[in-house]
């Protein structure tokens, strides 16, 4: 019951719980949110384990100074800003790993049930040419494209002007259009 | 495109696991700022003594120098609707710009941090604070965090920066 009264509850209501000190109020942020940036994370880092960490550390971070969120009722955005950071700092500090495999059994099971191995190869060169990105043009793109944000909330978050951002979304489109390109042909 | 876009944005699911771990760390730290809040309450209580607050207050506790607005200006300043008047001094004669945050201003959310004056490299500002304990730091240049190195550290970086402990007797008590 208290779970589903939880759920229910706005962003803002819930930091104020939090703030209050109730931690269950926080885990209920957590639920909303995890899965929706674990997948920014994941892509951003290309792999499970970094982008877990990250996570980790950008919602203990934002529990840590949530009496300085600004704007409750966002709480989202101002967790997606500590986590974009997050990954900055944590993929200037790593090597991307040579291999990327997003393996998420419920991707899977959506997959197309008559070519399930076509459909895991195609997933995994995607990863592999996301990767080839620079971690500018990686982020760029993921943040327009998958997370779907306007330029402005762009900038907002990467503190990179909106015409840099443009020009950093074509090249990563371009870029990735040949490397899809060259595996398909090769 | 279409079709990278369509399958980087199928959902990634983490186990649960994940969140076990991190509401462990995060009542962890829910628990040590129970902790400390009970430490900054003991100070308070230790520093309310009149016996001996005052001896302790100057090695231990942030002092509210009260005594020196009266010094500096000549005049009496009356403590009203539990504010008390304290001034925040730090040296600092390379800072372009000093302001003070704390929990009594929201830490400097919404412009509401104090701006300190420059008298040859000494910056000082005061302002009305409520009776009672509190956290608070300096902002040097608008971007450092700077605890106050003549008072005690916060027990722990609370928010990831430095800040200091300040105890606010009432003096109509």
């Amino acid at each position: 019951m208290l779970g589903l009264v939880s759920m229910e509850s706005s962003d803002a209501e819930l930091v104020q719980r939090v703030l209050q000190g109730d931690v269950n109020a926080y885990g209920s942020l957590v639920s909303r949110y995890r899965d929706r940036y674990a997948r920014y994370a994941v892509h951003m880092l290309g792999n499970r384990e970094d982008a877990e960490e990250a996570l980790q550390d950008a919602f203990t971070r934002a529990y840590r100074s949530l009496s300085r969120c600004e704007e409750p009722e966002r709480f989202g955005a101002w967790l997606f800003r500590i986590l974009v950071n997050r990954c900055r700092t944590s993929g200037a500090r790593r090597v991307r790993r040579s291999q990327t495999f997003v393996h998420d059994e419920g991707a899977l099971l959506n997959a197309s049930q008559e070519h399930p191995a076509e459909q895991t190869a195609w997933r995994e060169e995607i990863e592999r040419a996301l990767g080839e990105l620079s971690a500018d043009q990686r982020e760029a793109f993921l943040l327009k494209y998958v997370e779907e944000l306007g330029y402005e909330e762009m900038s907002e978050i990467t503190g990179v002007g909106v015409s840099a951002l443009k020009m950093r979304v074509m090249r990563a489109c371009d870029r990735l259009r040949i490397l899809l390109k060259e595996v398909h042909s090769g | 495109m279409e079709n990278i876009v369509e399958e980087l944005q199928r959902p990634v699911r983490l186990d649960d696991s994940f969140e076990r771990r991190l509401m462990v760390r995060v009542r962890r730290l829910h628990a040590e700022r129970r902790k400390r809040r009970g430490w900054l309450g003991a100070a308070m209580s230790i520093a309310q003594r009149p016996a001996w607050a005052t001896a302790l207050a100057a090695g231990l506790v942030a002092v509210v120098t009260f005594g020196v607005i009266r010094v500096r200006q000549g005049e009496h300043v009356v403590a009203a609707n539990g504010l008390e008047p304290v001034n925040f001094v730090l040296v600092a004669p390379a800072a372009k710009s000093v302001k003070v945050v704390g929990d009594f201003n929201n830490w400097g959310l919404n412009d509401s941090a104090l701006v300190a004056t420059n008298n040859q490299g000494v910056w000082s500002v005061t302002a009305p604070v409520k009776a009672g304990v509190h956290r608070y730091a300096f902002v040097v240049n608008d971007k450092q965090w700077v605890a106050d190195p003549r008072a005690p550290r916060s027990a722990g970086d609370d928010f990831g920066m430095p800040s200091s402990a300040l105890v606010v007797e009432d003096s109509t008590k």
